[in-house]
């Protein structure tokens, strides 16, 4: 019985200890503070082990067509060498700046398998600079860089000049007579930034204010002050609210159809 | 010593900062209910303010944009009140026909709605 007093009493001054050291603000949050080694050893470990284990339940289709790798180097190009580099590149000085560093994926390419490499390029890591590609790229464009990221470390510098050289388009999700689905749109939420500049319930943000906030936007009869709210409106207005108001501060995000209208029933069900 | 002078008079007035645009906060928060301002906008302590045709006006002394298309300062937050469609030609919201004045008293009570 004493020592669970004893647990217990030990547990609550954790609790206030951590407390009163976030409040004080002696932790340097900054980038050019290192962590401590075994700080980033538990982080790196920590990181490590959850993607395994999320690679684990990844379905790897066939990799390394040529058209494939044609296509990841040519996506990698332009979404991921400004980070990761590739052979012959560096990274751009913003990404230099960055904590943690972004891996270089000529290392990665050889020591990663291909399900952990997608999981990570698809779902990204938090509190890191790596975002989630999921709503960016098809699934067939990811597992593309996936392909070219394994390539990667065979290629010489010259070979890799040689093979980027093609530019990309933009392959978009076509859209078909489509059942929306909440739950996705309540991430793509978080994936297209909109809550940056607006507060929406149910989604974990900063105090953004500079659009209206989300709540009971289904009750809302206008939108952006221009057009009366429908789903199809809604999913008009998130695509392309230049257009629909050219004076509007809310910048096009290239949303997807298919992500707008997921978007649009996540809103529906703010009454 | 003058420096030290002001931030005593700041901090002895800060209760009682001068409101946005020198308006009458109170006499703004009765003309929101007399131009039927909640008709369309919920507004805090606006009496029958629970319109849902415009967003909610909580909070919005710190929104960054007015109408989604001025950037959120007291006079333009008077001009926009005054003459919408100059803003923006395409908005929902009417001209209510608000005069300067009772337009700067409106602004104050807002610009209490942090």
């Amino acid at each position: 019985m004493r020592l669970a007093w004893l647990i217990a009493l030990l547990g609550l001054s954790a609790v206030a200890g951590g407390a009163a050291f976030i409040r004080s603000g002696l932790y340097d949050i900054s980038a050019t503070d290192q962590h401590l080694p075994p700080v980033y050893w538990a982080i790196e470990m920590a990181m490590k082990y959850s993607v395994e284990r999320r690679g684990r339940r990844v379905q790897v289709p066939p990799l390394g067509a040529p058209e494939q790798v044609a296509r990841g180097l040519a996506l990698y190009r332009v979404h991921c060498a400004q980070c990761h580099g590739a052979p012959g590149v560096a990274p751009e000085p913003f990404a230099l700046g960055m904590t943690p560093l972004p891996a270089p994926m000529v290392q990665t390419g050889r020591e990663w398998p291909a399900e952990q490499i997608f999981w990570v390029v698809k779902h990204g890591i938090k509190m890191t600079g790596m975002p989630a590609w999921e709503f960016r790229l098809s699934e067939a464009d990811l597992w593309a860089v996936v392909a070219a990221v394994q390539r990667l470390p065979s290629y010489s510098p010259e070979e890799y000049r040689r093979l980027t050289s093609g530019r990309v388009e933009r392959a978009d999700t076509p859209a078909e007579s489509y059942q929306p689905d909440v739950d996705r749109g309540k991430a793509a939420l978080r994936q297209y930034a909109c809550v940056g500049c607006h507060e929406i319930p149910g989604i974990t943000g900063p105090a953004a204010r500079v659009g209206p906030p989300l709540a009971g936007i289904a009750s809302r009869q206008t939108l952006g002050g221009v057009l009366p709210n429908s789903p199809e409106n809604m999913t008009l207005w998130i695509r392309t609210p230049q257009k629909v108001a050219p004076l509007t501060a809310m910048p096009g995000l290239g949303v997807t159809e298919r992500d707008a209208r997921d978007i649009a029933a996540y809103l529906a069900t703010l009454k | 010593m003058i420096l030290a002078a002001c931030s005593l008079a700041l901090a002895g007035c800060s209760p009682q900062l001068p409101s946005a645009l020198g308006g009458d906060p109170e006499n703004g928060r009765l003309l929101l209910r007399q131009f039927g301002c909640g008709s369309c906008h919920e507004i805090p302590e606006v009496a029958a303010a629970r319109g849902k045709v415009g967003p909610p006006l909580a909070g919005i002394a710190r929104r960054v944009y007015l109408g989604g298309v001025l950037p959120n300062t007291p006079e333009n937050m008077a001009a926009f009140i005054r003459a919408p469609h100059r803003a923006d030609p395409r908005t929902a919201m009417p001209d209510l026909g608000v005069t300067e004045a009772h337009a700067r008293d409106m602004v104050a009570y807002l610009y209490t709605l942090e």
